[in-house]
């Protein structure tokens, strides 16, 4: 086994040393052009092996995906509009979309929220508090997605009446004799998704505390300084000198978990599979491609999702624009 | 940037990481067997016992036969996925075990696998296996799966000394059965007669879908049962209405199941049988589900199995007549039909394969002529009985039927339908609806 | 600046302080009892549901199914039960989770490292130079985003197979480079843009190259992000099942996560044993985490800008 971990540390030490290497070429190269070439080349060189990855591993699928969402379900034969046409003509596919409307319109606002809310409050603490209280939120990030949902079993679990609860909840509801509520299974007033919502909040708000705790650290302090002597109050300071000077990473924070959570699937699969109307968009790609092998109406998905980024687009390119104007 | 020392070191260093890094590529990297290389791939998706058990016997018999083959043997989860991934995109292996059969047919109509039958002894399988396993996996006449591994349905389990000191008899026909929870109801409402539970993980439904198959073949026979799987006896039809009605008939009211029909679709199938052995008042009867359950019994039923549990196959429709059995189980196929890997093949097909599987897994043999002694405990060797007693074997529809159907709407629609969120009517016509009409 | 951070100092002349000067000097609001109550309740919140597995991976299957995790807590008496079992079986066994494990680490570290090194090169030329079409480049990059990483798996493994990639690290790892690519650029430009332009401006006027700004200036000051990002992708790669499955498959090159499937049975026998494994998993990453936390300090811009 020596033998195999030192293989993979050289390997390891291979890959690296390959990135930089490329580096190195592009560099030397860079600098061996003419003064007002090299000026001009350097950025592209910059971006180079980034777009080559991007292109080769993701804009080369996309546009097969495309291309295979006019096609069958192994991609032999085309087929038009056929999988678009079946997918929004059943209900349950319309289900699906409202569903995903749903999560979108309530997950990234709430991480973005609860984020900043521990980001800055931990930001007071004494550096050793801020670290515990940081890496406790974390933690649900570094349990994987099917780790979380045995996790979350333990809390929404539920078990014939009379039967002992297994499940927090339905333990609670006991000690008031009432229940057993399948808490998964309701889906009145879409219940059951906005307990998986939950999950993934519990996820994902590490993601977006990390992003913005890094943002407030990097408020210039002068700027705080010269609130308070101003006379402002802390909660004045917050709104006025803090949320302006991050607010681009409070855009890019909310548009990446907005698009995380357009794809998700493992938090519904693992749990409802979609049943009882939970299923999103996610899942139903998901579900095309691994048991129903039909490449067809997989790519017609993922195209609505291509379609579906655009406003985000849009609104990335405004918040561009103001930006390079200030 | 640094001094020219620095830079020409890490330049270097550089260089002599990229040689690394190309030759790593080069020479590490698992590839697909090759045409006719001395190493056989193979792989399957059977409990770790299992396969532990199936390569020692074949590791063995190849070294008894002299051969320098050898064998690769991988357990992966997601095996159907990552098979019809593979064989679009390369990477196959030379032999794989696939749970389904209408995967099967996936991978025969993408030309990925080849017919058996000049690689095992044909005449030799059709005298052993049980009526109908060969067909499971028969394509156009050419045999392209072959059943390597089996388990049964349609079991229905018993706490053993529960059972007896209540005196209850075995039921020999349906409306014996029907009788029979009478009685199990008029003794008391603790104990109910039926155990229920359709919740899985990512596969919710599923036990209900065992129900309908189960009650469909007791009731209408093998060529009816293989008429409904192959759509040509349509959900929405007399047989499969009346199938509905008996399933509601024996588990809704009000005392039939444990818990009730609310708690049906929340109770995990994995934890729903253990209600036959709570103490001091078991939660059930009776509890019908497959021979893996055995599997997820609590550890001190498993340890005492034998002394602990019962089981009876569910019965036929008339006392004494048809009685196919359901089952479900691992199908070999072949992608690749070099020499070597045909006589790998031919090995798997041999009854004795599984001579070192059987007393340490839940192996069950397909072939009547196994060895039964092999078999850890008597209620195995019950359960392979039921099977190699029936009529018929019929492969589980669920995995029959096209995956939209039988891994979809067959699965949501019962699971909708015993939540009470729909009716009958209504899930079985969706269920039509959801057919492919192509042959896609 | 200066000034205030001498008189602090001057003023409480404890060893302690030159650490923590930085930090109390940068913000001098304090913690309220407000801040601290809301922050344990939503900590003590947040850990319920790990609290409840861990406890669980050290019960039986038996007991799990039986009766709630809080009676090991409720009842002191049955803390005897617990067991180690799913823990042995988790790591003993018959897979190899030491050479998982290595192959896990040989996985996850380049593919943490690489994407930073390109996407930051990246990053810098989207935010402080220009170029025809950067505006256009950029958006595409970010709306890769939305692409899922398994419409490129079929195409990827074909291209492999002509190149001769499959089944080895590197095969792995420009998959999870390519796909964090897109992420990375766009939280580290973001970054880059608040990052004070008089100082970059002031490094051009005095002749550095754009490499020489990129290294002595942008970099440094762009580590809180850089941290961030290597630590999503680090738990990201590190607790991937799906593209190591197809990429790598099962064998001697496997990682932890497609050992531990190896674990279940067909149908989710042992799913105690995901407790168990899951927290075996969990351990790295949170130790990659509490190491990067050095680096989300206050004050790397501050003292940048002068006057």
């Amino acid at each position: 086994m020596l033998a195999k971990a030192l293989t993979a540390l050289l390997t390891v030490v291979a890959g690296i040393g390959a990135a930089l290497l490329l580096y190195w070429v592009l560099n030397w190269i860079s600098e061996r052009l003419p003064d007002n070439w090299e000026h001009r080349i350097k950025p592209y060189l910059f971006i180079l092996p980034a777009f080559l990855g991007i292109t080769v591993y993701i804009l080369y699928p996309a546009i097969l995906t495309v291309i295979n969402s006019f096609k069958d379900n192994f991609s032999r034969n085309w087929v038009g509009l056929t999988n678009y046409r079946t997918l929004f003509d059943s209900t349950y596919f319309r289900g699906t979309l409202f569903n995903t409307l749903l999560w979108i319109l309530i997950v990234p606002a709430a991480c973005v929220i609860m984020g900043l809310t521990v980001a800055v409050l931990a930001d007071r603490l004494s550096p050793r508090g801020e670290k515990a209280a940081k890496t406790v939120i974390f933690l649900p990030m570094a349990v994987s997605l099917v780790g979380a949902a045995t996790v979350w079993r333990f809390i929404y679990d539920s078990e014939p009446k009379g039967s002992t609860q297994i499940g927090l909840l339905n333990a609670l509801l006991s000690i008031f004799h009432k229940g057993p509520v399948a808490w998964l299974d309701t889906s009145t007033y879409h219940l059951n998704s906005l307990l998986l919502m939950v999950i993934l909040l519990w996820i994902q708000v590490g993601f977006s505390m990390v992003l913005l705790s890094a943002a407030v650290k990097g408020v210039p302090v002068d700027t705080l300084e010269a609130a308070r002597i101003d006379g402002a109050s802390e909660r004045q300071i917050f709104a006025l000198v803090v949320i302006p000077q991050i607010r681009g990473t409070i855009i890019t924070v909310f548009i990446t978990v907005t698009i995380t959570v357009m794809k998700i699937f493992d938090i519904v699969y693992v749990t409802t599979g979609g049943n009882f109307n939970t299923d999103v968009l996610g899942n139903q790609f998901w579900t095309q491609i691994s048991t129903f092998f039909n490449y067809g109406a997989a790519s017609a998905i993922v195209v609505i999702f291509m379609i579906a980024v655009i406003p985000i687009m849009w609104y990335q390119v405004r918040h561009f624009r103001s930006e390079e104007a200030a | 940037m640094r001094s020219l020392a620095y830079r020409t070191a890490l330049l270097g260093a550089a260089l002599l990481a990229g040689a690394g890094l190309t030759l790593t590529a080069c020479g590490s990297g698992s590839g697909s067997g090759s045409s006719n290389s001395t190493t056989v791939t193979i792989w399957s998706s059977v409990d770790p016992p299992v396969k532990a058990g199936l390569e020692k016997k074949l590791v063995s018999e190849l070294k008894a036969m002299g051969s320098k083959i050898n064998i690769q043997w991988s357990t992966v989860t997601n095996i159907n996925q990552l098979i019809i991934t593979k064989i679009q995109a390369g990477g196959t292996p030379d032999i794989a075990y696939i749970p389904q059969p209408g995967v099967v047919a996936q991978m025969e109509s993408l030309g990925a696998i080849k017919p058996l039958n000049s690689a095992v002894d044909m005449s030799s399988l059709e005298q052993n296996m049980v009526p109908g396993m060969l067909q499971a996996g028969t394509i156009n006449g050419k045999l392209y799966g072959l059943l390597g591994s089996a388990n049964v349905k349609g079991l229905v389990w018993y706490n053993k000394p529960a059972w007896t000191k209540a005196g209850w008899q075995i039921p020999t026909s349906i409306p014996a059965l029907e009788s029979l929870m009478s009685k199990m109801k008029a003794k008391g409402s603790a104990t109910a007669p039926w155990c229920m539970g359709i919740n899985s993980t990512g596969s919710q439904g599923w036990p209900a879908t065992d129900w309908f198959e189960t009650l469909t073949m007791k009731d209408y026979g093998a060529t009816a049962y293989n008429e409904w799987v192959t759509h040509k006896i349509k959900f929405v039809s007399p047989q499969i209405e009346h199938v509905g009605a008996q399933f509601a008939q024996l588990l809704f009211p009000n005392g039939n199941a444990y818990g009730g029909r609310s708690a049906i679709a929340s109770t995990g199938f994995d934890v729903a049988g253990n209600g036959l052995f709570t103490t001091p008042t078991p939660k059930c009867w009776m509890y019908m589900q497959g021979s893996f359950i055995t599997g997820f019994f609590p550890t001190s039923v498993q340890s005492s199995l034998d002394k602990s549990v019962g089981v009876f196959g569910f019965p036929p429709a008339t006392a004494g007549g048809q009685n196919p059995v359901e089952g479900g189980g691992d199908m070999l196929t072949m992608l690749n039909d070099s020499a070597n890997v045909q006589t790998v093949v031919k090995l798997l097909s041999q009854p004795q394969i599984g001579d070192d599987a059987a007393p340490t897994s839940s192996f069950i043999s397909p072939f009547k002529n196994f060895d039964m002694s092999l078999y850890p405990n008597d209620t195995t060797r019950t359960v392979a009985n039921i099977m190699y007693k029936g009529d018929t074997f019929l492969f589980d529809g669920s995995d029959a039927m096209p995956a939209q159907v039988g891994a979809g709407s067959f699965w949501t629609q019962m699971t909708a339908w015993v939540a009470n969120q729909e009716s009958l009517n209504a899930a079985l016509t969706n269920i039509d609806q959801s057919w492919p009409t192509s042959g896609s | 600046m200066t000034d205030t951070a001498t008189t602090q100092a001057a003023a409480t002349p404890t060893p302690k302080i030159r650490r923590a000067a930085t930090h109390f000097d940068a913000n001098p609001a304090k913690a309220g009892w407000i801040t601290k109550s809301v922050l344990i309740v939503l900590c003590a919140l947040w850990l319920i549901p790990l609290i409840g597995t861990l406890i669980t991976s050290f019960r039986t299957t038996d007991a799990a199914a039986n009766t709630g995790w809080w009676s090991v807590i409720v009842h002191p008496s049955t803390l005897s039960s617990l067991t180690l079992q799913n823990y042995k079986t988790a790591l003993g066994g018959t897979t190899d989770m030491g050479q998982a494990f290595v192959n896990s680490l040989a996985i996850t570290l380049p593919a943490t490292f690489i994407p930073i090194l390109f996407a930051s090169f990246a990053a810098y030329a989207f935010t402080f130079t220009e170029f025809r079409g950067r505006e256009f480049l950029f958006l595409a990059i970010v709306s890769m985003l939305v692409v899922p990483n398994y419409v490129a798996f079929i195409p990827i493994l074909k291209l492999y197979k002509i190149v001769g990639l499959s089944g080895t690290f590197p095969s792995v790892w420009l998959f999870h480079i390519a796909f964090g690519m897109s992420l990375a650029i766009y939280i580290l430009r973001n970054y880059m843009s608040t990052l004070p332009k008089t100082v970059i401006e002031s490094a051009k006027m005095d002749g550095a190259s754009h490499y020489q700004t990129f290294y002595r200036l942008v970099l440094p000051m762009s580590v809180p992000a850089l941290a961030s990002f290597a630590i999503f992708q680090f738990l990201w790669v590190w607790n991937d099942l799906l593209v190591a499955l197809v990429f790598i498959g099962p064998g001697s090159n496997q990682p932890v996560t497609v050992a531990l499937t190896e674990l279940k049975g067909q149908l989710g026998q042992g799913w105690e044993l995901t407790t168990a494994g899951g927290f075996v998993t969990m351990i790295l990453p949170v130790i990659v985490f509490l190491a990067l936390q050095r680096f989300f300090i206050r004050g790397l811009t501050a003292g940048a800008v002068k006057g």
